[in-house]
């Protein structure tokens, strides 16, 4: 009897964790507008993917305390692509067979999202990148990006070297990424412009442990400051093989996590500049609609996550604003529709400047939303 | 080409030629005592850094006191990580593909905890002495530099006297060449492998702490410096301590030259080519591989 009895319960116990899961969870699921995000969780974009992702979900968290979008509550997919291409086509690969994800915020890593980025484009899946655009007219039309221009970042460091120094010879010191080597040929390209020489082009892997090598380089060509270009603990090691070189040159570097930049200002001091982005000097700004939209950002982000840089997550609330202005605007969360919707998109006050989507042109940022900053005493200061 | 510029790429290749060398000679050591190849070294390397910062910043313990407890620390992990992982392998004459994989998780396992216990940014500490590199010739010679090297010879000196004049080194040694033969002769080999581990770990966090000055720490470094000393190993032949500190000083000139020469792109390709055209002349090394 005692046996039967067991069975029964077990039956029963079955049955009810059968019907939860049939009576609940598809049906939520189904309902559940999905976010796929590809990002770098560990590897040399990490700290930038993790921020991005981090900024995604608080965003999907905001949005769905005021009951989602169009009635559905946002859901949040995430997948490490190691920051490394394969593992990124991967991902992606299974975000859409297995999870179903409705759209993509993907992160920082380029070229992961440019393997994949015919593979989605086949799906008719639209992806919003913190990275890069990929190169490819079809690939193109389902890809929107977050990200300024690359050239936003260096015409920055460039106009504050011609208006604030004499140094008239650079040189530019780069990962292999495809976001860094634009910004390496728009350095090139536009140096003139600005009354200045590339004197040196050298490049870098992320995991080197030295580049003094190539410092040394481009200072016996005679430049009086660097521009470095790409993420992660490098920045720390040319600070430190400068100061151990005892050279002069300054250091100008690209958009990077402020957690990295306060031990390089501690090394590098009054010679270390960087390119900041408008939330990263929040308290500097003067009161303006792109401060009071990164107001509402900062409120939760900072109930969340502190002090945190917000740079990175900041574009990330502002790649699921956009997405979910299409669809809000187009009354439909089909790939094909929130495509054509981000296109249609102009005037969108966002964290990083005001976004302009037309059919020819996917970066919607349009006007140069950066400032070049220092630190100094531990506090961010505007430069340029 | 400008002569300062040569020689000041020759004095960088000398400087991280010193820490490949270093992180090489962990890799003997594990060597000479159990014959397994130790894939978790850069881990040790990488703990070494990260430890002392912990105890330097959040801890605030004065720099040589953060500094001899990190070695403590990581030296223990290392018999940890005998006593869990090896051990168990060993005692079962496991394959030497199985120990390296073995090694690998551990590697993984040390990156995955140090990423949850402390972060994902990049950390640094400050220099031992804290002066102006010495110019000669326009070429500058940091003085962490002359840390590294400094203590890189006494270590391989230290390690000699170690293997080749105490009776424990040359337990060690009699445990690599036959393990059998060397418990007959009541050599405690299990012992003398928990020594080999928490002797190579404290070299690896020594290394990092010398290193970390330099440039910086966190969780994901460890792979690049282990593939780094590995092949200084091989160069100056495997499981000969002074050989590896050769071999990392060859690896890091010949890397430095190849910037000069061809750009950094070309860095890896070329260095590993020159060296392995080095090794089909002279297989088992610069000193030869250990017996």
């Amino acid at each position: 009897m005692p046996m039967k009895q067991n069975i029964q319960r077990t039956i029963l116990a079955v049955a009810v964790t059968a019907a939860t899961l049939a009576g609940v969870q598809p049906a939520s699921s189904a309902e559940a507008l999905k976010i796929g995000i590809s990002a770098g969780l560990t590897g040399y974009a990490a700290t930038v993917d993790r921020a991005w992702r981090d900024g995604v979900q608080v965003a999907a968290d905001a949005l769905n305390a005021q009951g989602g979008v169009m009635g559905r509550k946002i859901e949040v997919v995430v997948e490490d692509n190691r920051s490394e291409p394969q593992e990124a086509v991967t991902v992606y690969r299974k975000m859409m067979s297995s999870d179903n994800v409705d759209v993509f915020i993907s992160g920082c890593v380029s070229a992961g999202n440019f393997a994949a980025a015919s593979m989605v484009a086949k799906a008719e899946k639209p992806m919003m990148l913190c990275s890069i655009l990929p190169q490819q007219a079809a690939q193109v039309k389902w890809a929107f990006t977050t990200l300024p221009p690359a050239g936003f970042e260096v015409e920055k460091r460039f106009e504050y070297l011609r208006d604030k120094t004499d140094i008239r010879k650079v040189g530019v010191l780069h990962d292999p990424t495809p976001y860094a080597l634009l910004q390496k040929t728009v350095a090139q390209d536009v140096a003139a412009k600005y009354g200045l020489q590339v004197v040196g082009v050298e490049s870098y892997k992320q995991d080197d442990a030295d580049l003094s090598v190539q410092i040394s380089k481009i200072q016996a060509a005679g430049a009086g400051a660097i521009i470095k270009i790409g993420l992660g603990g490098t920045t720390l090691t040319a600070a430190k093989n400068l100061k151990q070189l005892n050279s002069n040159m300054l250091m100008l570097t690209s958009l990077e996590d402020l957690a990295v930049f306060k031990p390089v200002a501690e090394v590098l001091g009054d010679k270390f500049f960087f390119v900041a982005s408008p939330s990263q000097v929040y308290d500097a700004l003067p009161d303006s609609a792109t401060k009071a939209e990164i107001g509402k950002f900062l409120g939760p982000w900072r109930a969340k996550y502190g002090d945190r840089d917000p740079n990175w997550a900041s574009r990330g609330w502002d790649g699921v604003m956009l997405t979910v202005a299409a669809i809000v605007n187009g009354k439909s969360a089909e790939g094909p529709a929130i495509r054509d919707n981000i296109e249609k998109i102009t005037g969108f006050q966002g964290t990083t400047g005001v976004y302009n989507f037309t059919a020819a042109n996917h970066q919607g940022i349009t006007q140069n939303p950066f400032v070049l900053a220092t630190i100094a005493g531990n506090q961010v200061k505007i430069v340029q | 080409m400008d002569s300062a510029l040569i020689g000041q790429s020759l004095v960088s290749g000398l400087g991280i030629g010193c820490v490949y060398g270093l992180i090489g000679i962990g890799f003997c050591v594990i060597y000479n005592a159990s014959g397994i190849v130790n894939f978790a070294q850069g881990a040790f390397v990488m703990l070494g850094g990260m430890i002392t910062h912990v105890l330097l910043v959040r801890g605030q313990l004065p720099y040589i006191a953060a500094i001899v407890l990190s070695v403590l620390v990581v030296a223990l992990l290392g018999v940890v990580i005998e006593r869990l992982v090896v051990r168990p392998l060993w005692k079962r004459n496991a394959p030497m593909f199985v120990m390296i994989l073995a090694t690998l998780a551990a590697q993984i396992v040390i990156e995955r905890l140090t990423f949850l216990a402390v972060d994902d940014q990049p950390k640094t500490l400050p220099v031992f002495t804290d002066l102006p590199p010495i110019m000669v010739g326009g070429v500058a010679v940091n003085i962490q530099s002359l840390w590294i090297v400094a203590g890189s010879l006494a270590i391989v000196g230290l390690l000699a006297l170690f293997f080749k004049g105490t009776r424990t080194g040359k337990a060690m040694r009699a445990c690599a060449i036959n393990r059998e033969a060397a418990a007959l002769q009541g050599i405690p080999v299990h012992g003398m492998l928990a020594l080999a581990f928490g002797l190579s770990a404290g070299l690896g966090a020594i290394a990092g702490i010398m290193l970390t000055p330099t440039q910086y720490t966190a969780f994901n470094v460890g792979v690049p410096f282990a593939i780094s000393g590995f092949i200084a190993a091989i160069i100056g032949g495997f499981g000969r301590p002074f050989g590896a500190f050769l071999g990392g000083l060859t690896l890091g000139v010949v890397q430095s030259v190849a910037i000069l020469a061809f750009g950094a792109g070309l860095k890896t390709v070329v260095a590993l080519s020159v060296l392995l055209l080095f090794l089909f002349v002279r297989p088992s090394g610069i000193l030869g591989a250990a017996k």
